[in-house]
C-alpha cells in the first residue's frame, strides 16, 4: 500500500503580470479519488502541471514523499498527468499516431499495464494507426483516459477527461475509474466542469477559485453544510441571522437565500415558517464561486 | 434495491435508506448477506468510501453486522429496529410538517384530525 503524500506549499505562479496561483497549499493523501473543480481560468491546469513538475513555479514547493518533485525520477515514475491532446503540435498538425502516444507512455511509466491498455483500446474502438489530428474530440479524450488508467501510476491525474465524451461514455468512464480504484486503491485527481454526475465518484472535492484553494474536504461533508432557505423576506432574514449568506434571490416579498452553517443553526430554521432544502455539489459550487455572475 | 439515486439528500443516507427499504420488504432477510461496499459502489457508480459510510451507519444502528472476512449481514431483529427508526423519522419528516402546513392554512386541531381519519378510512376502503 502506497503511503506517499503529494504536497504543495506556498505555491505562487504568474504568467507575466497575470497572477494565476496565489500562495497555494494543497495536500493529496494516498488512496482517494479527488475531484478538482473551478471556473474557467481558475488555474486548474496550471496547478496540475505544477503538481507533476510539468510546469515551473515562481515561489513555493511541491513535494512527493517529502522530496521535491522537480527532476525527481521516483516522483515522476509514480505520478501520471495525462494532459488533454491537441490536434495541433508546435505550429503544424499533430501527425503523431495513437500508437506513438501509447508507446511513449509504455516507456515513461514503469507500472504501465500493456494488457489493460489493449483491453481499453478495443473497448474504446480506437485505431492505433490513426493520426491524433484525425480523431474526434471524444476520441482524443479516450486516448488520454486510456494512458491515465493503463499507467497504473500511484497518483493519476486527469484534466477534463469527460469534456469531449458523450453521456454514455462519461458514465462508462466513471465506471472504469471506480473499477480500477476498487482494484488498486490508487489516488486519482480528476478535474471536471460536469460536476453533478461526477459528485458521487469523488470522495474528496477540491475547489479552486481565483488561484486559491477555497475548499478541500469530503464531498458529502461539504454539501451538508449548505441549504436554501426560502419564504417571506423578513422571516428568511430572521432565520439567516448568524448564518453565512452566500447569495440571495428575491421575487416580490419572497426571498431565497443560499446559506452555510452547522446543523444546530439550521435546526432553528426548520421550526420557522420557511422552506429549507438541500443543495447538490453544483449548487454549492455556484454559491461559492459564482461571485454574482449567475444572477 | 431502488434503481437510482437522487440529489435531494446525501448519497450515504440514500444507500442506508435503500438497504433499510429492502430489509422491510424482505429482499434481505435476517441473517442474510447484503451487497458489499464494492458491489454497491459498482452498482450505483459511487465512491466506495461513500457506500461504506452508508453501511457503517446501519452497523451503528444495529441493523447490519460484520462477519470478519465474509461480509455484511442483516442482524436478527433488524426489521423491528428499522421499523422503530422509521416511526421516529415518520413523526419528524411527515407528521410535524403536516401539522405545520395545517397551521399555515389555519386548520383547527379537530379539522386536521378529521382529515387524517378520513384519509385512513379511504385507505381501508381501497
Amino acid at each position: 500500500m502506497n503511503t506517499a503524500v503529494l504536497s504543495a506549499r506556498g505555491v505562487y505562479k504568474s504568467y507575466g503580470k497575470k497572477e494565476v496561483l496565489h500562495n497555494l497549499d494543497l495536500t493529496i493523501e494516498p488512496g482517494k479519488i479527488y475531484g478538482l473543480i473551478g471556473r474557467n481560468g481558475a488555474g486548474k491546469t496550471t496547478l496540475l502541471g505544477i503538481l507533476t513538475a510539468q510546469n515551473t513555479l515562481d515561489q513555493g514547493e511541491v513535494t512527493y514523499d517529502d522530496q521535491p518533485v522537480w527532476e525527481n525520477q521516483r516522483a515522476l515514475d509514480n505520478i501520471c498527468f495525462s494532459r488533454e491532446l491537441q490536434p495541433t503540435l508546435f505550429s503544424g498538425q499533430n501527425n503523431l499516431k495513437v500508437k506513438h502516444y501509447l508507446k511513449s507512455a509504455a516507456i515513461y511509466y514503469p507500472n504501465w499495464d500493456q494488457a489493460y491498455a489493449g483491453r481499453l483500446l478495443a473497448e474504446f474502438k480506437l485505431e492505433p494507426k490513426k493520426k491524433i489530428c484525425q480523431l474526434s474530440k471524444g476520441q482524443m479524450s479516450m486516448v488520454t483516459i486510456l494512458i491515465a488508467l493503463a499507467s497504473r501510476a500511484p497518483i493519476t491525474i486527469l484534466d477534463e477527461p469527460a469534456a469531449g465524451l458523450d453521456v454514455v461514455m462519461r458514465e462508462r468512464f466513471y465506471q472504469l475509474l471506480l473499477e480500477d480504484y476498487a482494484q488498486t486503491n490508487r489516488t486519482f485527481i480528476v478535474s471536471t466542469h460536469i460536476i453533478e454526475e461526477a459528485a458521487s465518484v469523488f470522495e474528496q472535492v477540491i475547489i479552486l477559485d481565483e488561484g486559491k484553494i477555497i475548499e478541500n474536504c469530503p464531498t458529502e461533508e461539504l454539501i451538508d453544510q449548505f441549504r436554501y432557505v426560502s419564504g417571506r423576506e423578513d422571516v428568511v432574514d430572521e432565520v439567516c441571522r448568524g448564518l453565512e449568506v452566500l447569495s440571495t434571490h428575491q421575487m416580490g416579498r419572497h426571498k431565497t437565500a443560499a446559506v452555510r452553517g452547522g446543523g444546530v443553526k439550521l435546526e432553528a430554521a426548520l421550526s420557522a415558517d420557511v422552506d429549507v432544502s438541500p443543495m447538490n455539489l453544483q449548487n454549492v459550487f455556484v454559491a461559492l464561486c459564482g461571485h454574482g455572475d449567475a444572477q | 434495491m431502488r434503481g437510482t439515486l437522487n440529489d435531494q439528500s446525501l448519497i450515504y443516507l440514500q444507500i442506508a435508506q435503500m438497504l433499510e427499504d429492502d430489509i422491510l420488504r424482505g429482499v434481505y432477510r435476517e441473517e442474510e448477506q447484503v451487497p458489499s461496499t464494492n458491489e454497491l459502489a459498482r452498482g450505483y457508480n459511487i465512491n466506495p468510501a461513500t457506500a461504506a459510510k452508508g453501511i457503517n451507519l446501519l452497523v451503528a444502528d444495529g441493523v447490519l453486522y460484520k462477519k470478519r472476512g465474509i461480509g455484511m449481514f442483516v442482524a436478527s431483529g433488524a426489521e423491528e429496529t428499522v421499523r422503530r427508526k422509521r416511526k421516529a423519522a415518520f413523526y419528524d419528516g411527515f407528521v410535524r410538517p403536516m401539522v405545520k402546513e395545517g397551521a399555515s392554512l389555519a386548520l383547527s386541531e379537530e379539522e386536521l384530525l378529521a382529515m387524517v381519519r378520513q384519509a385512513v378510512k379511504e385507505g381501508e376502503e381501497k
